[in-house]
């Protein structure tokens, strides 16, 4: 026990507190290849592996399905079909019934899930699965939007967004225009593809460890293909190799086949998908058409606008409702739209379902306004600069968003101006022009984008949280709450809070892994939302022990509360200072708890979807970027030649960590704007699943000047964990300024004057037909 | 496995048992009926057949193959078509190397044979006999003291999900050893056979930059 | 030898492996009937989600401890490639002009974990409509030889590919070297390629060129396009056009396209025809903008 006095040596800040840059928690362990990750986890004596057994039709009837030739196959243990499922053949994430484990007497997409093969290693199981005889009655399949929106084939009712009268504005404003686009989807490519081990324990309970955003949806899922209560089964998570969405609905199914088998087997068994697999039966990024119709005045600002969202789902919901509404809810990105109609629907296909992918919707959205943003500029022979300045939103009336809610923290004006001088916007556009017109065959183009995305889940009751801290008699903190580690560095973030508050050294919190059986029902860690609300919880959680910790010195050493302050590991007590994990033992002896839980839930939101009105997000995080592209008009082929992006962060929580993902985000949108293609087949089969003909971006693929930078002094306005904002998905749009700089260098051959018609992704093909299509419109017109 | 390192034989990982008693897979319990009450006894008791002889081939070709791993000399008995990838972890428990697309395509299986970068998903075990493996495990020393391109990938924030990161040090290694990182684009051309989803592509980059400064000084 | 099948059981027994050292012992095992596998780096990806082995395949003949297949030689008349040169010993290769293009492939085929493992000869036996190296040894005008116990044939490579996936080689034979001759005069080649990004592509379009020139003349050009047709195919009509032409010259004006005739190009996941059609034009017109360079 220290005299007060003697304190001066002691650090006057922990190590590893919050806004600090730190490296990720497990970098040591990824440099080494210590990380475990559930592929890696010692699988326990006698483990089984899983495979599915696929379906080879977009859409079929199925007449007969003949296992015998499986379930004589070397190797194999037991054949799973939906007859072996003492519960509910369905996974669907919300209930609906719609997403069987198992089909049944139809198939609906192309490597739909018949059967599971569960046998003494994974090449036997895959093995045995092509031995099935299956008959199938060939019905027609609807493969596209435009098929299904033909056919009247949805997977939900169709939501409608309106704010005052579109039709009537469009039709009085000076001038008009409509406009049709199309964007693709995309593939996570995880790189650690879906992956569960389930392990039975007494009573006929299943503990499985499964890499999975979502571990409280896997649970529930697997509880009711089980047939039991929730409590039945625990779902365990460290960390993923990359989620992206791709994890946050997509592993229950591979998580209920594995504890099928292993509560039916009484044995451990893993089901690892492989890569063409995983490719072929999990979801991916909703591709979406978007027909628009606009009026506007010869400033190109917008007077009204109606946008028609039509997503392609797959062949069941997932999570297409919330996806689809929160394109609509990013249908106005940073603008203002005086009246407006956005309908959305929600088509079905027979093809995978598709489902959450970083953005939720809102980069389909975006895509949408920022197309018309184009296009008005071409239309009046204005900067798209300008066109999107006029149309941001301001001040009260103008901070209305088309779902009724008042736009409180737009930072937007300010942050343009400052990227758009920082990046030499203006000096580079008319270096650009000049450079066009010198030159005949290679173009550039440059875009400045904006982003503004709303940050809670637009479930309302999703935006809560749990945590749970001990602290141990030693001093040294065990950490845990409902968040998942994908890479995005959520983990350590929590831990820096945990840190911060106890104001010990990072070094003292373990960071544990996700499991239901210590934080109950937690939402997906999805939405951007991990750090802000699995910090706030256990930020609560570590407050409850301090104050416990407070009223136990308080009443020891006779002082009041506000006597008792809590400094680098140690803590003022009147005029001592007393080493933590004194305090702490002193604690234990004097019978404190020094276990809690913290919940947090997400403060002023509300949201009516039956009028879709309300404020559904928290706050809004934005970001800018400037792309500059050359284009080669021959072929079609691009590079990105320099990016700079200006991006919101709030008060960041760890720069470090925000950096990666801001430049990770906008690499991964890249490739889905411009290089990532799905190609579905006449018969309804992906094409690409592979990497090889299914091409994300390489380490060659960066732009070749690359300037990154956090927003400075700009604490949220919100208060959330230590005012910082959510970082995870916003990032990925701020790549629409690479599409648009494409369009721009298009735009060039025709003077800026004419739109190209260029769908995404822009991949040479398309950029090449564009131009043609462009040059064809030119000579039509003379 | 991830079985523990062993120079006894043990069986393939493929869909066979061997009948020599060291390592049999059907005396694991794999019955329902009887084993109700015998949770968490897996491999322990004999109860009931799950595969049937009939099925079972009664001689496996495989080969026995001296497995050079950084440093140690591994005999396994290995089915033939057993990859480099899938002895180093499921025989040797070595899951530092990654199976990421198990196609050649990802680069998340590499390591050294030799020296020079290989994938281990495309590398049948049996063609490596006598040449020298090394894994993302085998890099640091023996007293834990990490190769400069491991601590440049932690000074540099290298990963994000860090699946693929065995993956990019082995290469990055090669890069830096073999002289090829004389230039961002040098080094981008040698690390384009290591897809990383995350996109920390910059920031790999910039390690291996730190990392050749280091490893010349 | 090989394991006793079961009968009435679907499994395919893995089948007996080897690696020999010398070559009388492959020509031995492959004439018994055995598979080739050299780096690997095609052989493996053709077969996920298949049985690694044919069903009849007693035998599967690893190539690559054949050390007297390896490497390049200055021979008279002609440069000797050994089948199992890697990518990356050709990229590394101290070679004259005449190999650029061949270089320029080396360096583009995969990762550098592929180049350091993919052979020349694996590359031609696979036969791939998108085989990169198959372009660059057309324009160079190569040779293959076979070796077989019964000895040896020397194919041209138009001859010996045959098809997708289809090649002249004869059931007891192994590719055992590409032979590729010298100029009359200064011979220089090229190779452009087109993909939807840098690195790890497939290509959609690529093609490969070689002028020999004697005095200031060119007299003798062969130009191949891959991925545009089943098989990569050179452009005789183009290559007549070139022939007698000044080297330094503006050539790429004498590329019409007719000369791209013998190109079908077909839709694929990577491209459509007519995108391929007309990418292929803008890329020979590239190439020998090169080549004059």
């Amino acid at each position: 026990m220290n005299l007060h006095s003697a304190a001066t040596a002691e650090p006057t800040t922990i190590r590893g507190g919050v806004h600090n840059t730190l490296a990720h928690d497990s970098a040591a362990k990824h440099a080494t290849g210590a990380a475990i990750y559930v592929d890696d986890i010692p699988e326990p004596a006698g483990t089984l592996h899983a495979a599915p057994g696929l379906s080879a039709r977009a859409r079929a009837r199925i007449k007969n399905i003949d296992l015998s030739n499986v379930r004589a196959a070397p190797g194999v243990v037991l054949v799973l079909t939906a007859a072996d499922i003492p519960g509910t053949n369905d996974v669907s994430p919300i209930g609906a019934g719609d997403d069987p484990l198992f089909a049944t007497e139809e198939v609906e997409f192309h490597g739909q899930v018949l059967f599971a093969v569960i046998a003494e290693s994974h090449e036997a199981a895959r093995r045995a699965t092509r031995l099935a005889k299956i008959e199938y009655e060939e019905l027609p399949a609807l493969l596209t939007v435009d098929d299904a929106l033909r056919t009247q084939s949805f997977v939900l009712p169709e939501h409608v967004m309106k704010r005052g009268d579109p039709v009537s504005a469009i039709t009085h404003a000076p001038h008009r225009m409509k406009g049709q686009f199309r964007l693709g989807g995309q593939e996570h490519f995880y790189l650690e593809g879906q992956a569960s081990l389930a392990v039975p324990m007494e009573d006929g309970d299943v503990l499985v460890h499964c890499s999975t955003q979502h571990p409280s949806e896997v649970q529930h899922n697997v509880a009711h293909v089980l047939g039991r209560p929730n409590n039945a089964v625990t779902v365990e998570c460290r960390r993923m190799g990359g989620g992206f969405g791709g994890k946050e609905t997509q592993g229950s199914q591979w998580a209920a086949i594995a504890a099928l088998a292993a509560v039916k087997l009484k044995r451990p068994v893993k089901c690892r998908l492989d890569r063409d697999d995983d490719m072929i039966a999990t979801g991916k990024r909703h591709d979406f058409r978007i027909d628009y119709e606009v009026g506007y005045d010869d400033q190109g600002r917008i007077l009204g606008i109606s946008f028609d969202h039509a997503a392609r789902c797959g062949y069941s919901a997932d999570l297409s409702g919330a996806i689809a509404d929160r394109a609509m809810f990013h249908a106005d990105n940073g603008y203002f739209f005086e009246a407006v109609q956005i309908r959305s629907r929600r088509c079905k296909t027979n093809t995978v379902s598709n489902t959450a992918f970083r953005g939720f919707g809102g980069p389909q959205g975006m895509l949408g306004i920022e197309e018309v943003m184009d296009a008005i500029a071409r239309e009046r022979g204005l900067d798209p600069l300008d066109v999107r300045r006029i149309n941001l939103y301001g001040d009260a009336p103008r901070n209305v968003t088309p779902y009724h809610m008042q736009v409180e923290d737009n930072i937007l004006p300010e942050l343009i101006t400052q990227i758009e001088e920082s990046s030499a916007y203006r000096r580079r556009r008319q270096e650009i022009t000049q450079w066009n017109r010198q030159n005949a065959y290679l173009k550039k183009g440059i875009a400045l984008t904006p982003v503004k995305f709303g940050i809670s889940f637009t479930t309302t009751h999703l935006n809560q949280a749990g945590a749970l801290v001990h602290v141990y008699t030693d001093g040294s903190v065990h950490l845990n709450h409902g968040g998942t580690e994908m890479g995005q560095g959520l983990f350590i973030k929590v831990a820096q809070v945990v840190a911060e508050e106890f104001q010990i050294d990072l070094d003292q919190v373990k960071i544990t892994p996700t499991n239901t059986g210590k934080v109950p029902n937690t939402s997906a860690t999805a939405a951007s939302s991990g750090s802000d609300m699995n910090g706030m919880a256990a930020q609560a959680a570590a407050r409850k022990i301090k104050q416990r910790l407070t009223e136990f010195a308080a009443e020891k050493y006779k002082v009041t509360a506000e006597d008792i302050a809590f400094l680098p590991n140690r803590v003022r007590i009147g005029n001592q200072e007393v080493p933590f994990r004194d305090l702490v033992k002193q604690a234990y002896m004097g019978r404190v708890s020094l276990s809690a839980t913290g919940y947090y839930r997400t403060p002023k939101i509300h949201y009516d979807r039956e009028t879709a009105s309300g404020r559904p997000f928290l706050y809004f995080a934005y970001g800018a970027a400037v792309s500059e592209v050359m284009i080669d008009t021959l072929t079609g082929e691009h590079t990105l030649l320099r990016v700079d992006i200006l991006h919101d962060a709030g008060k960041s929580l760890n720069p470090a960590i925000d950096l990666g993902q801001v430049e990770g985000g906008f690499i991964q949108g890249m490739g889905w704007l411009t290089s990532e293609e799905l190609w579905f087949d006449e018969q309804g089969r992906l094409r690409t699943h592979a990497p090889s003909t299914y091409k994300i971006p390489t380490c060659s693929d960066r732009p070749a000047d690359f300037r990154m930078q956090l927003l400075e002094n700009n604490p949220n306005r919100e208060e959330t964990i230590h005012r910082s904002k959510a970082v995870g998905e916003p990032p990925l749009m701020l790549a629409i300024s690479a599409f648009r700089a494409i369009s721009d260098a298009i735009a060039s051959i025709a003077n800026y004057r004419i739109l190209p018609r260029l769908d995404a992704p822009a991949t040479p093909e398309r950029v090449l037909f564009a131009i043609e299509e462009l040059q064809a419109r030119m000579e039509a017109a003379e | 496995m991830k079985r523990p390192p062993t120079s006894q034989p043990t069986t393939s990982s493929g869909a066979t048992a061997r009948e020599d008693g060291v390592f049999n897979r059907r005396h694991f319990l794999v019955g329902t009926a009887t084993s109700a009450v015998l949770p968490l006894s897996f491999g322990t008791t004999g109860v009931r057949e799950a595969v049937t002889d009939a099925a079972l081939p009664t001689q496996v070709p495989s080969s026995s193959v001296a497995l050079l791993v950084n440093g140690r000399t591994h005999r396994l008995i290995l089915d033939n078509r057993t990859t480099l990838l899938d002895a180093l972890r499921e025989h040797l428990a070595l899951t530092g190397t990654k199976k990421g697309c198990d196609h050649g395509q990802c680069g998340a299986c590499t390591v050294h044979l030799d020296g020079e970068p290989i994938l281990s998903c495309l590398t049948l075990v049996a063609s490596v006999e006598g040449r020298a493996v090394t894994t993302i495990e085998g890099l640091a020393q023996a007293d834990g003291a990490l190769h400069p391109v491991q601590q440049a990938f932690i000074d540099h924030d290298a990963f994000q999900c860090g699946y693929c990161t065995p993956g990019q040090i082995m290469s990055a290694v090669a890069c830096v050893e073999g002289d090829r990182a004389g230039s961002d684009a040098e080094i981008r051309e040698y690390m384009s056979g290591n897809l990383c989803r995350c996109a920390a592509y910059p920031n790999i980059v910039a390690a291996i930059r730190a990392a050749k400064t280091e490893v010349r000084s | 030898m090989l394991g006793s099948r079961t009968p009435s059981g679907p499994e395919i027994l893995p089948p007996r492996y080897a690696r020999p050292r010398l070559l009388d012992e492959a020509l031995a095992l492959r004439h018994g009937g055995a598979q080739i596998i050299a780096g690997g780096t095609d052989f493996y990806p053709a077969r996920v989600g298949r049985p690694l082995y044919d069903r009849d395949v007693p035998c599967v003949l690893d190539l690559t401890a054949l050390a007297e297949l390896r490497g390049i030689q200055d021979e008279a008349g002609c440069h000797r490639i050994g089948a199992l040169t890697s990518w990356t010993e050709i990229a590394e290769a101290p070679l004259p002009a005449q190999f650029y293009c061949l270089q320029a492939v080396a360096r583009e085929v995969g990762g550098r974990q592929i180049q350091n493992r993919g052979t020349i000869g694996g590359n031609l036996c696979n036969a791939s409509p998108a085989a990169d190296g198959v372009p660059a040894l057309l324009a160079l005008g190569a040779e293959i030889e076979l070796l077989s116990r019964a000895g040896k044939r020397v194919l041209p490579l138009s001859e010996f590919i045959r098809g997708p996936r289809q090649i002249a080689l004869r059931a007891d034979e192994i590719a055992s070297a590409v032979v590729i001759p010298k100029p009359k005069g200064a011979a220089h080649s090229s190779f452009v390629k087109l993909g939807a990004r840098k690195y790890l592509v497939i290509s959609i379009v690529m093609a490969a060129g070689y002028l020999d020139v004697v005095g200031s003349r060119i007299a003798e050009a062969r130009i191949a396009v891959g991925a545009c047709s089943p098989v990569a195919q050179r452009l005789p009509a183009l290559e007549a056009a070139l022939k007698g032409e000044v080297a330094i010259s503006s050539l790429s004006r004498l590329v019409k396209p007719e000369h791209l005739a013998p190109l079908k190009p077909i839709d694929d996941v990577r491209a459509s025809a007519e995108y391929r059609e007309e990418a292929a034009l803008t890329v020979v017109r590239r190439l020998l903008e090169e080549l004059s360079a």
